[in-house]
């Protein structure tokens, strides 16, 4: 430690009167530790310590529960605030048709628990017997089938960690920045260790017909939700699944079984899946037409977007878990998540400058395809700093985030879903943390093209 | 067992380029790549995975499996297939016969629709608009984006965006209404889409749908939407699925940027003109529960804080104050009910009634909560 700027510290604590934290406790101690006692191992103090160290706790001298409650275990208390969060706004009048998004703010690792992976239900959290679910298939196959639950799982399993995103994620944002938050602006997804069957592997049972070129999925929930999906897709990657972390799907998410996508929109996932249909010609399911489709400036639309497209954001710090209680000099961990559907991340970049000026930051653990995966940046946090706070990702399908303006240039700003440009978080002098985005006006030329303004 | 899956319209031309892609993801390929994660140009504009020496990307997969017949479940009896194979196609497949007129559709709309999807099917109340006017006139609003404030945006509902008349009578018939869903018969069905084509102001073969046009199977057929052609890839016919491939391989079509991560730009990477642009008017903050990051102990709720009017208002009012159901305080609407005592009043209210009624209003309520919530209504209608 420099022993120069502590001794600098000490004297500022000293300073202010109404410092009395434990913090300032620290701060003090560790002060004294290299002024009068280096070399030795413990600490001197002016004061005798913590009282929680120094006083037994209730929990340090008491009986604990018994193993006999909760059998199910559930977080601590303590954790409560940890937990999906809804907006009125992106909901109908009574939340069956709607969504619940993941604090990916509190999120650790590249596994979200199954508590709180985002919810998102077009008529409502269906609670199905298992006993009674079928999964029928049927259309271009050479031999239609009905399954049981237990007859499915029989299939070899295979298991995959993947995220799921709803296209949407970010989709109030095209025209400026709403949300002062990162769990409502980036936390409609979420990722999960997904254990289930190979689509592949049951139509080699069956056989499948060469005329087939789409697969539809439908729920057997009341909204009946039903995408189509190219054969190209079924035959690569696309899964049944049943089981999330490690135990049985939860309602939310579609117990007992949902169909899996990898990388792509997680609308396409469907949830309480009873019906695979095979057919030459594509179905224009209601969430493929009405919804689910980005309108371009040209008044195009397109549809059978599938991949979520390269994506990333800080998640530490953030509006919910600032730096207003850092110090000058702090050295402190920027953390954030990186995802593509399109492939494998290869690399993320942070800027301190809002996206002018990027340097290179590190992944960190596992690095999977189409996968959550974690990255960081360690900085020296200097107090009073204004920062931008950039993430920019690349996938090994060769694609990179793009800026706002070369995004929102070719497809506009009504598009809703698939918003992927750079994500920025500004740090204001005290430390707060503010949702802004780095952009230009744009113009219209007469052809109805958008252009940056001052850019013709 | 013979079954009738002729509905799914075979097309005779050969799609066994775009299978044997597709197929060669499942099995060893005979070219391994060097690379430990071999990638190739997928359908999506990304990259997959096939398997190479036993590996998918970093997952190891059982080729055991390879060729091997498993033979589970049975054939589904005609009776299981028709039952389920609700799906409607845009060439008329699945669709039944029937009719109806705008006017019948209207009664139904004004008895299940109106209270969620509004007058006219104006929408409202976070449902979706059904109609806003004439659909010829407002796909033409497509190009609009309100890139500055106060710009009127694209106008995206039923008969001025959708492609597909089809979309419409299968969603209603499988998914609406929507807390009582799949039980509108053919006929209604008929009736309520010839009720949104009236109400978008569109006509069928040059004749305008106005309340007696009676609409049925051959009519429907002949739908022509003012946006059949306003999507991108085109994905119908044999080259449907390679159309799409193509689309995505050109990142211009959908915004993205391509690089070489050597290439990519670390200095300069904004336009001159960009610059930060902040939450207006405090933005979006409607969230439930309100961000924290505390650890602390939940504040206990207690039991008695339940507030009957409220609950009313979120659960009951959509239908109860909009006419389709008798309002707090509509003492003759109310009697009859009352008449059949409470015990009775609660268990309909409960479990639902025919009339249309959802089980507790489709409320989550407890029994006891949802028992304070009719107590309520009862109290000012006696």
């Amino acid at each position: 430690m420099d022993i120069k700027k502590s001794q600098q510290d000490l004297d500022s604590v000293s300073n202010d009167t109404k410092s009395n934290s434990r913090r300032d406790f620290f701060r003090k101690t560790a002060a004294l530790s290299v002024t009068a006692l280096a070399g030795t191992s413990l600490m001197a103090s002016e004061e005798k310590g913590e009282s929680v160290i120094l006083e037994p706790q209730e929990w340090g001298t008491k009986w604990g529960d018994p193993v006999t409650k909760n059998l199910y275990g559930m977080p601590s208390k303590y954790e409560h605030n940890v937990t999906r969060r809804y907006t009125k706004l992106l909901a109908s009048g009574n939340y069956r048709a709607s969504i619940a998004v993941t604090p990916i703010q509190e999120s650790m690792g590249i596994i979200t628990p199954n508590g709180l992976f985002f919810s998102r239900s077009h008529g409502g959290i269906a609670h199905i017997d298992p006993n009674e679910h079928r999964l029928m298939i049927t259309g271009l196959v050479e031999k239609p089938l009905v399954l049981t639950m237990k007859q499915l799982k029989r299939y070899p399993s295979v298991t995959r960690t993947h995220f799921i995103e709803c296209p949407a994620n970010g989709g109030q944002e095209w025209r400026g920045p709403q949300y002062n938050s990162v769990q409502f602006a980036k936390g409609f997804m979420s990722c999960a260790e997904w254990t289930g069957v190979y689509i592949k592997d049951i139509l080699a049972d069956l056989g499948v017909k060469p005329e087939a070129r789409w697969m539809l999925a439908e729920g057997g929930d009341s909204s009946k939700m039903g995408r189509t999906i190219p054969m190209e897709k079924v035959l690569d990657d696309a899964m049944i699944v049943w089981g999330q972390n490690g135990e049985a799907l939860r309602p939310e998410q579609g117990y007992p079984i949902r169909l899996l996508v990898p990388g792509w929109e997680g609308n396409l996932c469907v949830k309480w899946l009873r019906r695979l249909d095979f057919a030459s010609e594509p179905w224009y399911c209601k969430e493929e037409t009405s919804k689910y489709t980005v309108l371009k400036p040209t008044g195009k639309a397109i549809e059978h977007f599938y991949a979520n497209e390269v994506n990333s954001t800080v998640t530490s710090p953030s509006p919910e878990i600032d730096w207003s209680d850092l110090e000058d000099g702090d050295i402190v961990e920027i953390e954030g998540l990186a995802w593509s559907g399109m492939g494998t991340i290869t690399g993320v970049d942070i800027s301190f400058d809002g996206g002018n000026t990027y340097k290179e930051a590190k992944l960190k653990g596992l690095v999977l395809p189409k996968c959550w995966t974690r990255w960081s940046y360690m900085h020296t946090y200097k107090k009073g700093e204004e920062l931008l706070l950039t993430s920019r990702a690349m996938d090994d399908a060769g694609y990179i985030q793009p800026t706002i303006d070369q995004e929102t240039s070719v497809v506009g700003v009504e598009a809703v879903y698939h918003r992927n440009a750079v994500e920025t978080w500004k740090v204001e002098k005290d430390g707060k943390v503010t949702h802004v985005e780095v952009r230009s006006q744009l113009e219209r030329k007469p052809n109805g093209e958008l252009y940056v303004g001052g850019k013709a | 067992m013979r079954f009738t899956l002729n509905k799914k319209s075979i097309v005779s031309i050969s799609v066994a380029a775009a299978l044997s892609l597709g197929f060669s993801a499942c099995m060893e390929s005979a070219t391994p790549s060097k690379s430990a994660a071999p990638t190739k140009a997928s359908i999506d504009g990304g990259v997959s995975y096939p398997v190479v020496n036993g590996k998918t990307g970093p997952y190891y997969v059982n080729t055991q499996f390879n060729g091997v017949k498993i033979n589970n479940g049975r054939v589904p009896t005609a009776d299981e297939y028709k039952e389920w194979d609700s799906d409607i196609m845009p060439d008329g497949t699945g669709l039944p016969e029937g009719e109806g007129t705008a006017e019948e559709g209207s009664d139904i709309y004004d008895e299940k629709c109106v209270m969620c999807h509004g007058d006219f099917g104006s929408g409202g109340a976070g449902y979706p608009s059904l109609a806003k006017g004439n659909a010829e006139e407002l796909q033409a609003t497509l190009t609009n984006q309100r890139i500055k404030p106060d710009e009127d945006g694209p106008v995206r509902v039923f008969g001025s965006y959708w492609p597909q008349a089809s979309t419409l009578w299968w969603y209603i018939k499988d998914a609406m209404p929507h807390p009582l869903t799949d039980s509108l018969t053919d006929d209604e069905v008929y009736s309520l889409v010839a009720f949104i084509l009236n109400a978008n102001e569109m006509s069928i073969d040059g004749e305008e749908v106005d309340d007696e046009y009676v609409l049925n199977r051959e009519k429907f057929l002949k739908i022509k939407m003012p946006n059949r052609d306003g999507f991108e890839p085109k994905i119908d016919g044999p080259n449907g699925p390679e159309n799409v491939r193509k689309y995505f391989a050109n990142p211009h079509n959908f915004g993205a940027q391509k690089v070489k991560p050597a290439e990519r730009c670390m200095t300069n990477c904004q336009e001159p003109t960009a610059k930060v642009v902040y939450i207006q008017n405090g933005g979006i903050n409607d969230f439930h529960p309100p961000l924290s990051a505390k650890r602390d102990l939940p504040v206990e709720k207690e039991a008695s804080n339940f507030d009957a009017k409220k609950a009313y208002a979120d659960n009951c009012a959509m239908c109860h104050d909009s006419g389709a159901a008798p309002a707090p305080g509509d003492k003759a609407g109310w009697a009859a009910i009352i008449a059949q005592g409470m015990e009775t009043v609660y268990k309909k209210g409960i479990e639902g009634t025919d009339a249309g009624m959802p089980p507790k209003g489709g409320s989550s309520l407890s029994d006891s909560n949802f028992k304070s919530v009719v107590d309520y209504i009862v109290n000012q209608s006696k």
